[in-house]
């Protein structure tokens, strides 16, 4: 599929996208569309580093208010390159496989796992991580969310690696309009597991929250 | 002074780093060409690997090695023969086998690393360690305890344990004999296991870890790598949960050392939520037997308590799963009897409320079992047979409240509407049912050492290198520096988790407020002291003055006596060209300790509401006291009791690991299998401290909690399942299926 | 997860030739499944082709009833107002399952492909006759995995009570597609021999000899929307969910349920099950014997009793032979009180 057209004017490797290189040949092409290519590159001799440019694509998604243009294979995921390649580390890894909600992110304000996003489906998209949900979180005096402040409060978390996640997920609880009761926010805050426990504060403090009435 | 007087509630100082993500985490540390490893596991719990197939995995692009037992780099440390672990306490009496990773085609158990893939992405080493196919010579293996109870052997070191007559149980007027089972537990904690390793020279090591030491964490490393600890530095400033899975070095992290030494890049494992049930430990599958009798007066006459556990064939791990027994009641004749049964499976280890939550589950339910045989309220129960001193050491208890905790908790909960008679309490289709269990741990002391440095603008950073794993340390050690010298809390800076700081025992066993605390506690006075011989020193304005008659708060000598009469922290420095007063301090247990009995004590209520034709139990409503001495910061304290409760929801009713016995393998390996408790399974609850001090323990007063947050919790629920429909379940979790009634 | 091609359809029409193309192509929607499977290993294709700018995602009236589009997401179908308001049982059934967030990733096309949740099926070094062959990579064609059910003799807590076959005893893990069991539901497909609606309970299918196979869709068939006729039963919906937690966990067994009450009779009742069958489980006689009778316990027994008839426990499910009917008469007899 024609698909993120990035008009170019060469065709270089190793960092040329991958759409440069295959517009130059139609063998090469129908070379790099098969899975097995890279091996196959490596098994020939070629660079290692070409064969990752067959394997990437380029992708353009805007986290936290900054346009990223990155080049990933598709079996990224969302959280990986979060974390292992823009250095968001406030999205965490709890159990890769949609289980557990420590990797929670807004995707276009909606929550959802990073761990079962690829990142390239976000193409386009605004993704919201922990560290853009503050107004201005770059120091001591920055203001924090409100559910950031309710969570410091009522001391909702221990060891604080479920948080991020919960943070993220309760401030999507209530703009879904989930939040009405506690009972309702158990079951709506239910994809977001705290080995700790600290669910009895954490729902103490979306129910804060959203009483307060404060936009969020 | 902290004995005197409660202790105001303060916010978590760590707070604001956990609600942004600016707390960093093991794995979220980024080194200049770091690369990534992941383990392959064997797929057979008992055998041998006739073939490894890594070539294609070692073609796959990005792979920078494949480890297996015929290429691993040497672990020096491991070079002599050794009985037991090669990174834990001394040697224990000779195991059937050694587990030593990636050193033979031996395979022990289900899951053993096979292969150690490392390539220059994750997304690369993940799909190369995919390619790594392994053949085996497959050996019947063991790992279901109950087909194997018979073969318990004691354990090295802890004898069985009998007070009284032996036989007294036979003539006991009334009683009771119940099995009960403790299903495979799971540590779970959020964060993944796993390791950062970076050779910064031939012989010097930066490591991040998830330990719950840094210490102990680089006492295994130097001596895995027979180097000098000081070239071991360890950073563990956050952990994402640990639970006692990070009590001890696990085999695979010393591997990737080992391997980052040969590649020569920092290495970075994460491992999956599959392998966390396999190798860093868990609760043991544990079954036991109680014997009771009593009288018609409600004593007890005798208890027997048996208990079996598993382990693994290269490891005798213990825990001290039968020694509630032997203290917590008034009770003449008592025996207990402890034993292993060593299986295909990877070791055990501690997990929160350890060998004691296990313990405390049979015992606390048999108490109610027996109160109900004798029609009496399962509280009187324990108040007839309430016990002053410690009747297994026969000396007193150091502090012991349990009474007024049984009071206040009781009160919360609403322990009146219970009605003895099980059934007797319905709201439309469900029946209602109230339960209470007691829960009691060690309160230890252990030898720790702790910095605290006073600056002349009257801020205050307090060392040492004990971990956080999430119970609140720093802000406890935060509270204890305040209180001894005043300085306002936003003032004091907290620094731990690394072994740059003053040596720390590992944060485990309840201990830590304990044994850091005093360390701090000490530091501090310390500081105190040195302030006051200056301030009354010649030449002060304070001169003359009794060292008693001083008070220090805010940052502000007076005196008590002279209204008025003040002199300031920062004035006292300056005028004595000070910039900094700095101690550092190591505390441990004096020798009053010998004679007394120290331990927390918990009281846990739930109200149940069970619907009889699913069988479906919720807790509706969750009371927990704790009787632990002085609460230092009551906000946290608070926390780490409703986190005891979620833990308690989850081992009653949801938490069991599966193995299918036939392949030795687990079938519920992961978060959607494996349930722990979620915000749906959990209720308000009220924490209730009774916060009075010790006046044994240490000079704070504060005894321990993380324990006695959960053990007992178990026993609570059951207990309230069988008030609500007269269903006894004795084998955790209680799911569905065994309180539903056959209707139709 | 292996390395694969990765393309992206904005047509009904592009992505239906894109996967007819080349084997081993496979249609990422939500993602919620079908990366897990990847990252398991359970499935590991040559391509994907993502179909989530496809323009399917519309809920909207029409003259018989509701088209729900099948790239709409489920959190959007539970929270729609004519869902809420006409199709309760839908809205319930969707919020008993997952998490709020995978809710909002999975769409209803996906839902409806959901593969087992097993766990033989997903550990590839476990017997399993439902994974098939590798379908990428060096090992291609090779069998993925040991084959034989691991479940029968095994762990089979969660299975199959009804309809399985010594092949497999899987069953289908969504509660969104037992509601459109019970509400007769139709599903709209596009395939390269062009469109065909299907019935509801002719898209999913019994293990029988072929377990690789979960329905009866074509090769290269993408789901285009489902349809729901009108009913009369939102005032007396009830979908309850037996599970080992309060929340976030798969079915050990649940029932779907309809009433058209006038008075204290039943007028019409529909009826299914989930967590019992390799697919969404209606209980077609229980409905027949209900039918023009009044809502009381005795005939709600009869009617879970008659559902059982030909259940048949596995060993660790057996207590889904009492679970079952006691949450069929559970169910019914919340359904006969909401309003």
């Amino acid at each position: 599929m024609a698909q993120n057209e990035h008009p170019g004017d060469e065709l270089e490797m190793p960092d040329a996208s991958r759409r440069h290189f295959l517009k130059q040949s139609s063998a090469l092409a129908a070379l790099a569309l098969a899975p097995t290519a890279a091996v196959k590159a490596v098994d020939t001799g070629w660079d290692q580093k070409i064969a990752a440019a067959f394997e990437q694509l380029p992708l353009q998604v805007t986290i936290n208010g900054t346009v990223q243009n990155v080049s990933i294979e598709p079996r990224v995921t969302l959280l990986d390159l979060l974390r292992e390649q823009l250095h968001l580390t406030g999205t965490k890894k709890g159990c890769d496989h949609g289980q557990c909600g420590a990797c929670t992110v807004h995707v276009d304000g909606q929550r959802v796992n990073a761990c079962l996003t690829l990142a390239m489906t976000t193409e386009g998209s605004n993704v919201t991580t922990i560290e853009g949900l503050a107004t201005n979180d770059h120091g001591a005096t920055a203001r924090l969310h409100p559910m950031q402040e309710a969570f410091i409060k009522h001391d909702g978390f221990q060891c604080g690696y479920c948080t991020p996640g919960q943070i993220m997920s309760a401030v999507a609880c209530i703009r879904e309009g989930h939040a009405d009761s506690p009972e309702e926010v158990r079951e709506y805050m239910s994809g977001n597991i705290c080995r700790c426990g600290a669910y009895a504060n954490i729902v103490e403090a979306i129910m804060e929250v959203k009483q307060g009435g404060k936009k969020v | 002074m902290t004995k005197e007087t409660k202790n105001p509630s303060i916010d978590r100082v760590d707070g604001r780093m956990k609600v942004t993500g600016g707390a960093n985490y093991f794995a979220d540390f980024e080194l200049p060409s770091m690369a990534y490893c992941v383990l392959v596991g064997s797929e057979i719990a008992r055998g041998t690997i006739s073939s490894l197939d890594t070539k294609k995995a070692q073609g796959a692009p990005g792979v920078l090695g494949v480890f297996t037992h015929q290429n691993m780099p040497p672990i020096p440390g491991w070079d002599a023969p050794i009985g037991g672990q090669a990174d834990g306490p001394p040697p224990k009496p000779k195991t059937e086998e050694t587990y030593r990773i990636l050193s033979s085609p031996k395979i022990l158990f289900d899951g053993q690393p096979i292969a150690i893939v490392v390539a220059d992405t994750y997304e690369r080493a993940t799909y190369a360690a995919s390619l790594v196919k392994a053949t085996y010579a497959k050996q019947a293996s063991r790992t279901d305890l109950s087909k194997h109870v018979a073969e318990g052997i004691a354990p090295g070191g802890s004898g069985d344990y009998s007070r009284g007559k032996a036989d007294a149980h036979q003539t006991a007027p009334i009683t009771l004999e119940a099995n009960y089972t403790i299903p495979i537990e799971v540590h779970n904690p959020m964060e993944l296991h796993g390791i950062l390793a970076h050779w910064t020279g031939p012989d010097k090591l930066m490591i991040y870890a998830k330990t719950q030491g840094v210490n102990a964490t680089q006492n295994a490393m130097a001596q895995a790598f027979k180097l000098d600890p000081k070239n071991i530095h360890v950073h563990t400033e956050f952990m994402g949960g640990g639970f006692g899975m990070g009590l001890r070095t696990w085999p695979q992290e010393t591997a990737v050392v080992a391997i980052a030494r040969k590649i020569g890049r920092p290495l970075k494992l994460v491992m999956n939520r599959s392998q966390m049930f396999t190798l860093v430990g868990h609760r043991p599958y544990t079954v036991q037997t109680i014997r009771m009798g009593a009288d018609q007066t409600g004593k007890l006459v005798s208890i027997n308590h048996a208990a079996t556990a598993e382990t693994a064939r290269y490891e005798d791990f213990t825990e001290a799963t039968v020694n509630m027994t032997k203290f917590m009641y008034a009770c003449p004749n008592v025996s207990t009897r402890y034993r292993i049964v060593r299986l295909d499976r990877s070791v055990p280890i501690w997990m929160r409320g350890p060998g004691e939550a296990t313990g405390a589950f049979a015992l606390e339910s048999a108490m109610d079992e027996m109160a109900h045989k004798l029609n009496l309220d399962p509280i009187e129960f324990r108040l007839r047979n309430y016990t002053e001193t410690d009747p297994e050491h026969n000396r007193p208890y150091s502090s012991k409240n349990l009474r007024e905790a049984y009071e206040k908790g009781a009160d919360a909960i609403g322990w009146n509407n219970r009605k003895p008679q099980p059934g007797s309490l319905r709201e439309g289709n469900w029946l209602i049912g109230y339960g209470m269990s007691t829960g009691v741990f060690n309160a230890f002391r252990w030898e720790a050492s702790a910095r605290a440095l006073l600056k002349a603008d009257g801020s205050l950073t307090v060392q040492s290198a004990v971990t956080d794993i999430g119970p609140g340390t720093g802000t406890a050690l935060t509270m204890i520096a305040h209180n001894v010298l005043g300085v306002p809390v936003e003032k004091i800076k907290v620094e731990y988790g690394d072994t740059s700081l003053p040596k720390a025992p590992s944060q485990g066993g309840s201990a830590i407020v304990s044994a850091v605390g005093s360390a701090v506690f000490d530091a501090c006075t310390a500081i105190k002291q040195a302030l006051i011989e200056l301030a009354v020193k010649d030449g002060s304005s304070l001169a003359g003055r009794q060292a008693d008659e001083l008070t220090l708060a805010n940052g502000i000598l007076s005196v008590e006596k002279e209204p008025g009469k003040k002199l300031t922290v920062s004035e006292l420095m300056q005028v004595n060209k000070l910039t900094v007063i700095d101690r550092t301090k190591e505390s441990k247990a004096g020798p009053d300790h010998q004679k007394y009995s120290m331990y927390s004590f918990s009281v846990h209520f739930v109200q149940v509401r069970v619907n009889p034709l699913t069988g479906v139990v919720r807790v509706a409503k969750a009371v927990s006291v704790a009787d632990s001495g002085r609460i230092i910061s009551p906000k946290t304290a608070a926390s780490q009791m409703i986190g005891g409760v979620a833990g308690g929801i989850g081992m009653a009713l949801t938490e069991e690991a599966v193995i299918d016995h036939r392949f030795g393998r687990f079938v519920n390996n992961n978060f959607a299998d494996y349930h722990v408790a979620v915000h749906a399974d959990v209720p308000a609850i009220e924490t209730i401290m009774i916060d009075k001090p010790d006046p044994i323990i240490n000079p704070m007063g504060a005894k321990g909690m993380g324990e006695i947050a959960l053990i007992g919790f178990a026993g609570a629920v059951a207990n309230a399942v069988f008030n609500a429909t007269g269903q006894r379940v004795r084998d955790l979790p209680i799911t569905p299926d065994k309180v539903m009634q056959k209707l139709v | 997860m292996n390395p694969f091609q990765f393309t992206r359809a904005t047509t009904p029409k592009a992505a239906i030739s894109a996967i007819t193309k080349e084997s081993g192509t496979y249609f990422l929607a939500g993602g919620t499944n079908l990366i897990d499977l990847m990252k398991r290993e359970v499935i590991i294709p040559e391509r994907l082709v993502d179909i989530n700018k496809l323009p399917l995602a519309t809920i909207e009236k029409t003259a018989s009833g509701l088209r729900i589009g099948a790239m709409a997401k489920n959190s959007a179908v539970a929270d729609h107002e004519l869902v809420k308001k006409h199709f309760p049982l839908l809205s319930m059934a969707l919020n008993a399952g997952a998490s709020a967030q995978l809710r909002n990733m999975a769409t209803v096309g996906g839902n409806l492909m959901q593969r087992t949740r097993c766990s033989y099926f997903y550990d590839t070094s476990m017997p399993c006759n439902k994974r098939g062959p590798v379908q990428a990579g060096p090992d291609k064609g090779k069998p993925n995995g040991p084959s034989g059910c691991g479940a029968i003799g095994g762990f089979n807590r969660m299975h199959a009570i009804f309809g399985s076959s010594s092949k497999c005893i899987a069953v289908h893990p969504s509660d969104m597609c037992i509601a459109l069991a019970a509400l007769d539901a139709t599903v709209n497909v596009s395939g390269p021999k062009g469109d065909r609606r299907i019935p509801f309970s002719e898209f999913h299918r019994l293990p029988g000899e072929l377990p690789q196979k979960d329905n009866t869709l074509l090769p290269g068939e993408l789901i285009l929307s489902v349809d729901l006729p009108t009913n009369r039963f939102a005032d007396h919906s009830h979908y309850l969910k037996i599970r080992d937690r309060a929340s976030y966990a798969f079915a050990l067994v649940s029932v779907g349920v309809g009433l058209d009450m006038k008075g204290g009779m039943i007028q019409d009742v529909r009826l299914a099950m989930g967590g019992v069958a390799h697919k969404p489980w209606r209980l077609f006689e229980a409905e027949q014997f209900l039918k023009g009778k009044e809502a009381t316990e005795v005939n709600f027994k009869q009617a879970a009793a008659l559902a059982m008839k030909d259940a048949k426990g596995y060993g660790e499910n057996d207590f889904k032979l009492t679970l079952a009917p006691n949450s069929i008469i559970d169910a019914l007899k919340t359904a006969t009180k909401t309003a």
